[in-house]
């Protein structure tokens, strides 16, 4: 019995369930100061469903970017090109739809394919070379984003998609929106593979200790290769999403949504040097700063101040940098004690 | 304790619900394609005018770089605050156009202003000058400026920028259609940034000995391209024009290095397209009326569903000090 | 000669851009718009000093162009406001290094990645200035062009003393204690540790560093304009980077040297003007740059395969 008890209240206190409450407060906090009655007296602002709804759907292709990602960073690893791919994925998709003529299907299927080889070049010359990530990804990050703006010469939109893609975006299909259906079933399946099978548990053996995981007869590199394929492949989905959002496919899009994959997984209480974290943390993430990001501008406050945006912003980075500090604050607190007890 | 700071807490927020309810004044919201770009300032310090005129609250907010996504999420979040009129500048026709709709359904007013969105997504474009004019416009001060001959160059906010794009193919088909002798060398994005207008400027002139004018298409190109020019002794020798506001341009254009800057009055382009908006939701503006009648600045043409603030401005060493914005 | 065979390989390759555009391009050598060329890089070359310091201490620093934009507006408000250039010199290196020891302070007082608390810092000044300033322009007092001196008098002593900071940079981190002890730190902190260097004070006081470099690259940069852009720091932090990186420092910390770093900053700040030189359409830029990039990360890493079999 007294064995239980430290670890249920150790559950209780993990990041994830610190991030929940978190999560729950502001929730709360935003659906009793941002929801208003507007002057022909009918309810509006955060708290409507409408609302709700938006907000899962603004999230969707961020959320993709974070859970494809937490593998990543579960290795200790990160690519900074995320973004840039689903740039080029988006560009390639209009592409192959619009210039040669392939049905829509067909045309998802490549790009995805597309994303699938921006992965590999990744993985190739990580784990082949053995190259840090970090750098590896910042040039892909340029290749990546320069190549779309190459093929388009900048200039070229692909519009006018047909009505039934559009529906992927823009529409709700059971209930939710379409694309939050596609959101969750990627959820789920990156989920199982990181929590529910040895494969994915070798990310965080690997993440722990690349050494270690080879001597214990690891195929790292091809684990690692894997885990870059598998964010090109979601950048790609991402990419579609985002098309059928807007209606348009062109080469600025998903500019900066790698800066905030990361600090959704970062928050998500995945440590930046690999081994541990979990899936559900960066949902909770994911979460965390989407209703941040969306209640501040429901709040009559912020939005008197017009300053939703740089707000939002502005508390996302405070968060994180809280997130980090307490996710340390134990480990610093328990290294003074024993200094402290000799005098 | 902790449910005495809960009933606090919601007492606090009941509170600060309470005070948003009382105003039942009519609520504008106001977007811009960035928020920091001095443009769209000065459209709202003219926006700013009108609202408080017609006592309506005005909100203002949009991405912090110009970033369609982020100007759909934007507009999806006042449909839900349920505001009464919305003004967007759009940085993509089709893409803000989904949301627009989705607007109209919900019963607010949309008008669109700088950069129109697709005509069944709004009911009103105030049209402060056609991409045609003021590709056209320009086009044509460049060939004035070089008696119709020689080699120009062109920066650019950046290769992807719709409206860019748009000023451009106007450029150039002016180009092809009026002046052969003039060539157009390079064209040269600058990411927004003064400074690397400066850096590109600078090339283009070592690159390009021949070049006679720059031709700057975003407002930070033109004071970046006329450091440039001053740097490189060569005013007067290579001349600069460009879209861009005259408080940032003054400097240059006394100096002699900037020869014209070609501008609507900004700030009228905000005040008129929060006119149109009020007016609009109180059913004072009808579908087919002919001319709008917005405050102190008078009476304003309407073509089709286009209210027209007039030609674009031309400012130069005689007349850029009447004008503050 | 094989010790510095990373460096020479970007010196080479930079010889080689150079060669090619004397032959195509002969214009890119007329002395006025290289000067002003290699003006408009001195401040980057600043901030890639303290980023190659801050890279071989194992540690990355990716807020430095928010840094650095907050410097510049915060240096063109009190110019604006009358202050003598003498003050505002050392203010703005001072509010760098501040906003550096923020950076420090997390990371070697908390042992928190840099890569996650500049990322940030990065978000949170980057906000906190537009909320501040709405992205308007600044306008400076005319005595600040140039420092108060000729346009090329100006040019040259920003040009020297970008020049100056990198030799005494570059042979201080050979030949003095301090600077050998930021190789000691990135190469094993454990290591360094044990010989008696305190890794945690050494990572400090690199973030103040760059810091302060940024606040004077800042300067360095806004008295070539008279008007500052709150923007003017954008994308600068993946510029050095990359620069640093391209020119043979190791991102694992412990390997590579400022004049490497200098000739990798070179070799990218050629990149935009030789296309202009060259008449290539514009949207190849950021392709080439990234192809750079991974070049220079491949021979890397094809020498350090060849390295750890031999």
């Amino acid at each position: 019995m007294s064995t239980d008890k430290p670890a249920w209240k150790a559950r209780l206190l993990s990041h994830e369930m610190l991030l929940l409450y978190v999560l729950i407060a502001e929730w709360l906090f935003f659906y009793f100061t941002g929801t208003t009655t507007n002057r022909r007296g009918v309810i509006v602002g955060f708290g409507t469903i409408d609302r709700q709804f938006d907000i899962l759907r603004h999230s969707c292709e961020i959320g993709l970017l974070a859970l494809a990602l937490t593998p990543v960073i579960l290795t200790a690893g990160i690519d900074l090109s995320v973004g840039s791919l689903l740039g080029l994925c988006a560009i390639l998709f209009g592409k192959f739809w619009h210039d040669a003529g392939l049905s829509i299907p067909v045309a998802a299927v490549l790009a995805i394919g597309c994303g699938a080889i921006g992965g590999a070049i990744n993985a190739a010359l990580i784990t082949t070379l053995r190259l840090p990530p970090l750098i590896v990804t910042l040039g892909t990050y340029s290749l990546f984003r320069g190549l779309a703006e190459a093929i388009t010469h900048g200039a070229v939109t692909y519009t006018d998609f047909p009505e039934s893609f559009l529906f992927l975006g823009q529409e709700r299909w059971l209930g939710l929106p379409t694309q939050a259906w596609l959101f969750l079933l990627v959820a789920v399946a990156v989920w199982l593979l990181v929590h529910r099978t040895t494969f994915g548990r070798s990310f965080r053996t690997i993440g722990f200790s690349p050494g270690g995981a080879r001597y214990a007869g690891l195929p790292v590199n091809r684990r690692l290769a894997l885990v870059y394929v598998l964010a090109g492949i979601i950048s790609a989905l991402a990419a579609i999403i985002y098309t059928a959002r807007l209606g348009q496919a062109k080469a600025d899009a998903g500019t900066g949504y790698e800066l905030f994959a990361i600090t959704a997984v970062v928050l998500g209480g995945t440590s930046i040097f690999g081994g541990s974290g979990s899936v559900h943390g960066t949902l909770l993430g994911v979460a965390a700063i989407a209703v941040l990001k969306n209640g501040l501008a429901c709040l009559p406050v912020v939005m008197r101040m017009n300053a939703a945006e740089e707000m939002s912003g502005l508390l996302t980075g405070a968060l994180l940098l809280l997130a980090l500090t307490g996710s340390v604050l134990p480990k610093i607190l328990s290294t003074l004690r024993p200094r402290r007890q000799p005098a | 304790m902790k449910s005495l700071l809960l009933r606090l807490t919601l007492f606090l927020c009941a509170g600060l619900a309470a005070t948003t309810a009382a105003d039942s004044e009519l609520v504008v919201a106001f977007l811009p394609k960035s928020k920091g770009n001095a443009y769209f300032i000065s459209c709202k310090a003219g926006a700013d005018k009108a609202a408080k005129e017609l006592g309506v609250e005005l909100l203002f907010d949009g991405p912090t770089d110009s970033n369609a996504a982020k100007q759909n999420e934007i507009v999806e979040n006042w449909i839900t605050l349920g505001v009464d009129v919305i003004a967007v500048a759009a940085e993509n026709k089709e893409g803000i156009s989904t949301a627009l709709r989705k607007a109209q359904k919900a019963g607010i007013k949309v008008v669109t202003y700088d950069a129109d969105s697709m005509p069944d997504a709004r009911s009103f474009f105030v049209n402060q000058a056609t991409p045609q004019g003021i590709g056209y416009g320009l086009m044509d001060e460049a060939a004035r400026l070089l008696n119709s001959e020689g080699e120009f160059a062109i920066i650019t906010a950046s290769l992807t920028a719709a409206n860019q794009r748009e000023w451009q193919k106007h450029i150039e088909a002016r180009l092809a259609e009026k002046y052969p002798k003039m060539k157009l060398v390079a064209v040269r994005p600058c990411d927004d940034l003064k400074d690397k207008a400066q850096s590109e400027a600078t090339a283009l002139m070592s690159a390009n000995p021949n070049l006679k004018l720059i031709l700057a298409i975003c407002s930070p190109g033109v004071p970046g391209a006329a450091e440039a020019v001053k740097q490189a002794g060569k005013t007067g020798k290579v001349k600069v024009i460009g879209l861009g506001l005259p408080n940032e341009n003054k400097r240059y254009v006394h100096e002699g290095v900037t020869d014209s800057v070609i501008l609507w009055n900004t700030g009228d382009l905000g005040y008129l397209t929060i006119y149109a908006g009020v007016a609009l939701a109180k059913g004072e503006l009808k579908p087919d009326a002919k001319t709008f009648k917005a405050g102190k600045l008078g009476s304003f043409e309407i073509i089709g569903d286009n209210i027209m603030l007039g030609k674009p401005f031309i400012f130069n060493k005689g007349n850029i000090d009447q004008f503050d914005f | 000669m094989k010790k510095y065979f990373r460096e020479l390989s970007v010196v080479a390759a930079l010889g080689a851009v150079l060669l090619g555009l004397a032959m195509f391009a002969p214009a890119f050598f007329q002395p006025q718009p290289l000067l002003s060329l290699v003006t408009r890089e001195a401040p980057t070359l600043v901030v890639a000093c303290g980023m190659a310091l801050v890279i071989i201490a194992r540690q990355i620093d990716i807020s430095v162009g928010s840094q650095f934009s907050v410097c510049s507006v915060c240096a063109g408000l009190l110019a604006a406001r009358g202050w003598p250039l003498v003050l505002v010199l050392p203010a703005s290196a001072l509010l760098g290094a501040s906003l550096g020891a923020i950076n420090g302070l997390l990371v070697a007082g908390l042992r928190l990645p840099s890569i996650v608390v500049t990322l940030a810092t990065m978000v949170t000044l980057r906000q906190g200035l537009n909320l501040f300033r709405q992205g308007e322009f600044v306008n400076m007092p005319d005595k600040f062009q140039w420092l108060g001196l000729s346009q090329s008098g100006g040019q040259w002593t920003l040009v020297g003393a970008a020049f100056a900071l990198l030799i005494v940079l570059g042979l201080a981190m050979r030949h003095v204690a301090a600077g050998r002890f930021v190789y000691a730190v990135g190469t094993d902190a454990e290591a360094a540790r044990l010989a008696g260097i305190r890794p945690g004070r050494v990572t400090f006081l690199v973030f103040i560093f760059i810091g302060a470099l940024t606040g004077l690259a800042a300067i360095m940069n806004i008295v070539q304009s008279p008007q500052v852009q709150p923007l003017s720091g954008a994308g600068l932090e993946l510029k050095v980077i990359a620069a640093v990186v391209v020119g043979g420092v190791a991102i694992s910390g412990g390997r590579g040297n400022l004049w490497g770093a200098f000739a990798g900053l070179l070799l990218l700040a050629c990149v935009s003007p030789a296309l202009t030189h060259l008449h290539i359409e514009a949207y190849w830029e950021k392709a080439i740059q990234g192809a750079i990039i991974l070049l220079a990360v491949v021979a890397d890493g094809v020498r350090s395969r060849k390295e750890s079999r031999g």
